[in-house]
């Protein structure tokens, strides 16, 4: 299992591994030429010398010359202690050795030639050399060459590599947690909006869905985040609103009616009366309790239908048919009204067949309950493309525009002085009607003005 | 005629069963499953009112264990769920009608009388008769007192509807739904108006009254008692 390290620390580790991994290589890669660097100068050095004592001993042409030669060598590395010089005469004697280091003898027997020097490094106790050998041929008639071998002692050059790495670990070290350290302020201070988002997240609560989180004041990878939490915020704050307005509708709803059940009930019993009376009243406890009852049903339905509602069953409606049907049914009440029916266009789609007549029935009763006698209540389909249109007109009292957007909710009735009247129903027709509209996948819309109300439904034609 | 009340709400079992009696229907009442189908089984009813929901047993074991059995009793169930699988899961069962909770009684009475009426077999009748009025069912005529009295179609097929169920309290919505094949209560008084249109034609130039409203309920047609 992966130890669930936090962000910060993740991130101020990673700082600190990347900036010592990044220091090191840099200062491997200075180290190596710097070593490289020495090498080159130190060999330039012992090939100059070399070029020095050849040029001595390829002028000798006699044993006495040859003897000369440690004179002429002693002379010429006057005043370089760090140099040493090891000659040997064709016949293995040692001509001059200064300084007393001792070349290691398997470089002396394999001396290399002018061109191809190779400088060659060894130990000779505590001091470290990097020293070339050659090969020499005197003009001593058919003698083997002489071997003369050069040295540098190098250890300054140790001695100035063991400091230099010794402060670039230092560094590597110090620089690390520099880094890290600033990688962490940095994250801290990075993660700032992550901890406002934190803050105000955790405001959010039931009772206050409206917090949303921040985002302009957060860099752009976290105002993505913020932006999408809120919209689940507002989804959640909806359905939130509408289940309290739900139940708050339903307990406002039924206390007027349970109210006057109660003192009606209530005072017709507080003395004896007579059976006509018990009578009268029950009738009117039984006719409220009906309204109740439909009051119930429809509330579920409308619950049913928020939660999305699934069509029971899908048929190819004619609505024109529909809505012959239901003048048919209100046919009685629009003569008893002096309103008349009016119907134009046809329209085909795919549906429902009792719920469409349910939403449909309710925009006609709501249309006859406001029509002005006389006048008369017209319904115009049509088919545009792949929508059917429906418009339901009556002529009436002008909606007053703050209304209109509201007459699609639950309970909302424009005239409050209305409510109750026993013909009102229950103030869920429109409701039902736009939640089943929204059911088919259509779109439900009003306008009112001039003394003509409109009721237009959208709905498309295929499923 | 005897039925069996299968509920467990104490309260209603016994206003169902009062109200079946006082129309003239025999009951015996049933407060759990187990009980309701060791009725079911052993005594021969007409029909029985079954509530889903119930401790022990519940409605839809009955039903099956009835069916199993081979009678074929009509069985009217009572949902206080309005939910589409319901509905379906009981009639898939073998229940012959359904009611969503809360239901008015007169919807109750209409659907148990229509129920039983089904079971019996008889010839149609062509002409329907109460008191001095008469419905011709194949010349589509209506004479009240030898005098022909002219109707719509909606209005003929509602005063059929009226005088084949004489003497049952029909609730509007049972109306709506057998006349004009809307199943939904209208928010307005659309049937009063129907009934009041119909009434100006068969009642108001007559002495007798045929079609009576009951408060709270529904519509009547019946020839009042002679007093």
């Amino acid at each position: 299992m992966i130890r669930r390290l936090s962000l910060t620390a993740r991130l101020t580790i990673m700082f600190g591994l990347v900036s010592s991994t990044v220091l090191l290589g840099l200062g491997s890669v200075i180290a190596s030429s710097l070593q490289r660097h020495f090498a080159d100068q130190d060999r330039d050095l012992l090939g100059g010398k070399v070029m020095l004592v050849h040029h001595m001993v390829e002028r000798i042409s006699t044993e006495e010359s040859l003897a000369e030669l440690a004179n002429d060598l002693r002379d010429a590395f006057i005043g370089h202690p760090d140099l040493a010089v090891l000659a040997l005469a064709p016949d293995g004697r040692v001509l001059y050795g200064s300084n007393g280091v001792r070349f290691p003898a398997e470089r002396l027997s394999r001396p290399q030639s002018l061109s191809r020097l190779d400088a060659f490094e060894w130990a000779d106790g505590p001091r470290k050399f990097r020293g070339l050998a050659v090969a020499i041929k005197t003009r001593i008639a058919d003698a083997p060459p002489a071997v003369v071998a050069v040295a540098v002692d190098i250890a300054h050059h140790t001695q100035f590599m063991k400091a230099f790495r010794r402060t670039l670990s230092a560094f590597v070290v110090g620089a690390a947690l520099i880094s890290a350290l600033l990688g962490w302020l940095a994250v801290c201070r990075g993660l700032a909006p992550v901890r406002a988002m934190k803050a105000r997240a955790s405001a959010v609560t039931a009772s206050r869905l409206d917090q949303r989180l921040p985002v302009e004041s957060v860099p752009i990878e976290f105002a993505d985040l913020a932006y999408t939490l809120n919209e689940m915020l507002a989804r959640l704050e909806d359905a939130f609103q509408r289940l309290s307005d739900f139940s708050s509708d339903i307990a406002h709803e039924l206390r007027t009616p349970i109210s006057n059940l109660m003192t009606q009930t209530q005072v017709e019993l507080s003395r004896a009366r007579d059976p006509a009376s018990y009578r009268e009243l029950l009738a009117s406890n039984g006719e409220e309790f009906e309204r109740l009852a439909r009051m119930i049903s429809d509330m579920l339905f409308l619950a049913k239908a928020e939660h999305g509602l699934t069509l029971p069953s899908i048929e190819r409606i004619a609505i024109e048919r529909e809505v012959e049907a239901l003048f048919d049914f209100y046919d009685a009440l629009a003569e008893e009204r002096g309103v008349e029916f009016q119907l134009s266009g046809t329209g085909e789609l795919q549906g429902d067949r009792p719920m469409l007549r349910r939403a449909l029935s309710n925009l006609l009763s709501n249309a006859l309950r406001y029509a002005t006698a006389g006048s008369c209540v017209r319904v115009s389909i049509s088919t545009e493309s792949s929508v059917v249109r429906v418009v339901v007109e009556n002529q009436g009292p002008t909606i007053d525009p703050a209304h209109i957007p509201h007459l699609f909710d639950r309970f909302y009735r424009a005239d409050k002085a209305r409510s109750h009247e026993k013909t009102d129903g229950t103030g869920l027709g429109l409701a039902i009607t736009k939640a089943i509209v929204i059911a088919h996948g259509g779109s439900v819309a009003v306008s009112s003005m001039g003394r003509m109300t409109s009721f237009y439904l959208v709905l498309p034609a295929n499923r | 005629m005897k039925m069996l009340i299968v509920e467990d709400e104490s309260k209603t079992g016994e206003y169902l069963r009062k109200g079946l009696n006082e129309a003239g229907y025999n009951t015996d009442l049933a407060r759990d499953g187990t009980d309701g189908l060791h009725l079911a089984l052993t005594t021969n009813y007409d029909l029985i009112i079954l509530d889903v929901m119930l401790p022990g047993l519940d409605g839809w074991q009955i039903l099956k264990s009835v069916r199993h059995s081979g009678q074929s009793t009509p069985v009217l169930f009572l949902t206080a769920r309005d939910a589409v699988e319901d509905r379906v899961k009981g009639l898939e069962l073998g229940a012959d009608d359904y009611l969503v909770k809360p239901f008015a009684f007169a919807e109750l009475l209409a659907r148990v009388r229509t129920l039983l009426r089904r079971g019996r077999n008889g010839t149609e009748p062509t002409t329907l008769s109460v008191a001095d009025l008469e419905l011709d069912l194949l010349r589509r005529r209506v004479m009240r007192a030898g005098k022909r009295i002219d109707l719509t179609a909606k209005e003929f097929a509602l005063l059929e509807l009226l005088m084949r169920r004489e003497g049952e309290v029909l609730p509007r919505t049972l109306i709506a739904s057998q006349v004009w094949d809307m199943n939904f209560d209208s928010d307005t008084n659309v049937i009063e108006v129907a009934v009041r249109r119909l009434r100006g034609k068969i009642d108001d130039s007559f002495d007798t009254k045929l079609i009576q409203t009951v408060r709270g309920m529904g519509y009547v047609l019946e020839a009042p008692d002679p007093e």
